[in-house]
């Protein structure tokens, strides 16, 4: 539904997106992540034609962006980061303008405009100016300008920035909805939005493409060795060796020690699960066992692991490449 | 057409829900109902003295004494309240990132040039259309020749037409739009003084080249009542010429991102 092969595009002698290709199936949600200036917003805006890349080819919904803007425009709605409202229409107006100028005749552009109010839920404002709205009505009124055509395919960038957590789940869950007819890109911050949301995740940095997985193969494939926290109060002694000697166990670290209780992570050969031989031997012992949790890899760290570089390594003229995936779940260096 | 129509409707709605198109057509009005008091006056005192045998032209020609000097005030006018109306065109779209709107929808950038362009140009022809008001009093206590009239206000409808395709294409160069609009008047207000530099009559190369690229000069013809093809074929050439640079410029915009 959307090819992008070999994208480049440069400002000058400033490299923005550098060779980025990728594919959306049709029907799939796919996240866009990447630190401020990866390039997120740039590959967005080439792909629904706004600006020309310098190299390379975006078909989308069947149609070179490049070669055939109007038929590829036609098939796509586009949520910018900030929504493009004219502050001094109605909210009503603004979106009859938008069906307008994508085509859709006079006759169905009353209910298309009263529809896709609907599923932003925006039509409590239809009729105030939008350069009135708070920040969550202008996102969503945006949306509804970028589903009002009924795209094949929908680029929303940063969807949910500035919405209150009720309406970051409402428009999780519309988004949600729209997947099953629309081939949809999002670009986030928010990373349990790429888990809740997206099929397929891509982390760009750089300008450059670091990983394109889904999310829960992204995080299985960095996650090496599974981590069990363990909250304990030993009585006084230390619980460390007794940990240890359980069997799948293949290290114990204390994490800290406060009122007499002690928390441990405690390492274990993947794909055993030592949970109940760890909480037998805590009770067994006659300690008091306080917690016991898995610790997962969140695609907060995998996302940190591929997108912070070494800093020494960074003055060299060409873009480095990310750097490999470190097996290790070891995420304490800073992410600036 | 029905895209182009749409961006022009909407730019003549937006002209007209902020206080814009009512500041200008007041301003163009009030100014112009100034002038036209002015040139009535003197036309009267003249008369009068021709009246009481006092010297002067037996009969005033009103078209000769009145309208022409009115229309080319006019111009005059126009050339410092047009560059506001085109100023906001691109840049307050590039400013508040609603160009992406258009540049994301199923339009070319000509049609979204011509949109803009029509729009401007329908509340052109608007502020135009009040100061009609004062003609139609001149043919109710008077007995204007009608044909110079027209072929006057052809003449400022197309010299105004031309200042807007520049002050499109300066619009679409800049983020500011107080800087598109003083750029423009700038630049307007070159193409009228151009012809300054030497007297065409001369035979200098130089100053004929210049007296044809002056924007005011080819509007003289038009207020005597000549309508010369020479004068069209200058202001569509230059109306033309102005919208193909703003597409130019539309373009590399959006190759600089």
């Amino acid at each position: 539904m959307i090819e992008v092969q070999h994208v480049t595009k440069r400002y000058g002698p400033v490299t923005a997106v550098n060779d980025v290709s990728f594919r959306v199936d049709s029907g799939q949600i796919l996240g866009f992540l990447g630190p401020n200036g990866a390039g997120k917003t740039t590959t967005m805006r080439i792909l629904t034609g706004c600006i020309p890349a310098t190299e390379g080819t975006a078909i989308v919904a069947g149609y070179d962006v490049f070669e055939q803007p109007v038929e590829a425009k036609r098939r796509t709605g586009y949520l910018p980061e900030t929504p493009p409202l004219y502050t001094d229409m109605t909210v009503r107006e603004y979106l009859t303008f938008a069906a307008r100028i994508n085509g859709i005749g006079s006759g169905a552009r009353r209910e298309r405009v009263a529809g896709a109010m609907a599923r932003t839920s925006v039509e409590d404002v239809a009729d105030r100016h939008c350069g009135k709205l708070s920040k969550g009505y202008r996102q969503r009124v945006g949306l509804a300008q970028a589903i009002l055509h009924n795209p094949d395919v929908l680029i929303l960038d940063e969807p949910t920035a500035g919405l209150d957590p009720k309406q970051i789940i409402e428009t999780r869950e519309l988004i949600k909805d729209l997947a099953g007819d629309h081939t949809i890109i999002l670009s986030t911050h928010i990373l349990p939005e790429v888990a809740q949301t997206c099929q397929s995740v891509i982390i760009i940095n750089k300008g450059q493409v670091v990983a394109v997985d889904t999310p829960a193969n992204l995080t299985e494939r960095l996650g090496g060795a599974e981590t069990i926290r363990l909250e304990v109060d030993p009585l006084g002694a230390d619980p460390e060796p007794a940990l240890a000697a359980v069997p799948g166990v293949t290290g114990v670290t204390v994490a800290e020690t406060a009122n007499g209780s002690c928390v441990l992570d405690v390492q274990s050969e993947r794909g055993t699960d030592v949970r109940r031989e760890l909480a037998r031997t805590v009770v067994s012992s006659g300690w008091g066992l306080l917690e016991l949790s898995p610790l997962r890899v969140s695609l907060e760290d995998v996302f940190l692991q591929l997108t912070t570089s070494e800093e020494p390594k960074e003055e060299d003229a060409d873009p480095e490449p990310a750097p490999e995936p470190a097996d290790t779940t070891d995420t304490t260096e800073d992410p600036t | 057409m029905s895209n182009i129509l749409a961006i022009a409707h909407k730019e003549l709605r937006q002209y007209f829900v902020s206080p814009m198109a009512y500041a200008l057509i007041g301003l163009f009005a009030i100014i112009y109902g100034w002038f036209f008091i002015v040139s009535l006056n003197f036309v009267v005192r003249v008369s009068m003295q021709a009246g009481m045998g006092m010297g002067g032209p037996p009969t005033v020609n009103i078209n000769e004494y009145m309208m022409r000097p009115l229309l080319g005030n006019t111009a005059v006018v126009m050339l410092l309240v047009l560059p506001m109306l085109t100023s906001r065109s691109y840049a307050e779209e590039k400013r508040s990132g609603t160009i992406e709107l258009l540049l994301s929808s199923p339009l070319t950038e000509l049609q979204i040039i011509l949109g803009k362009f029509l729009g401007a140009l329908a509340l052109f022809t608007a502020m135009l259309g009040v100061t009609l008001v004062h003609v139609a009093v001149l043919f109710i206590y008077g007995e204007p020749e009608l044909g110079p009239i027209l072929s006057g206000y052809l003449g400022l409808w197309l010299m105004g037409a031309s200042f807007i395709s520049v002050g499109l294409l300066i619009s679409s160069a800049s983020r500011n739009q107080m800087v598109a609009g003083v750029v423009t008047f700038g630049v307007l207000l070159m193409f009228w003084v151009v012809s300054w530099m030497g007297d065409p009559s001369s035979g200098s190369t130089t100053a004929s080249v210049l007296a044809y690229l002056s924007i005011l000069d080819h509007f003289e013809d038009f207020s005597k009542g000549v309508i010369d093809t020479k004068h069209l074929a200058y202001y569509i050439s230059f109306i033309t010429f102005g919208l193909f640079l703003t597409v130019k410029s539309v373009d590399s915009e959006r190759w600089r991102g």
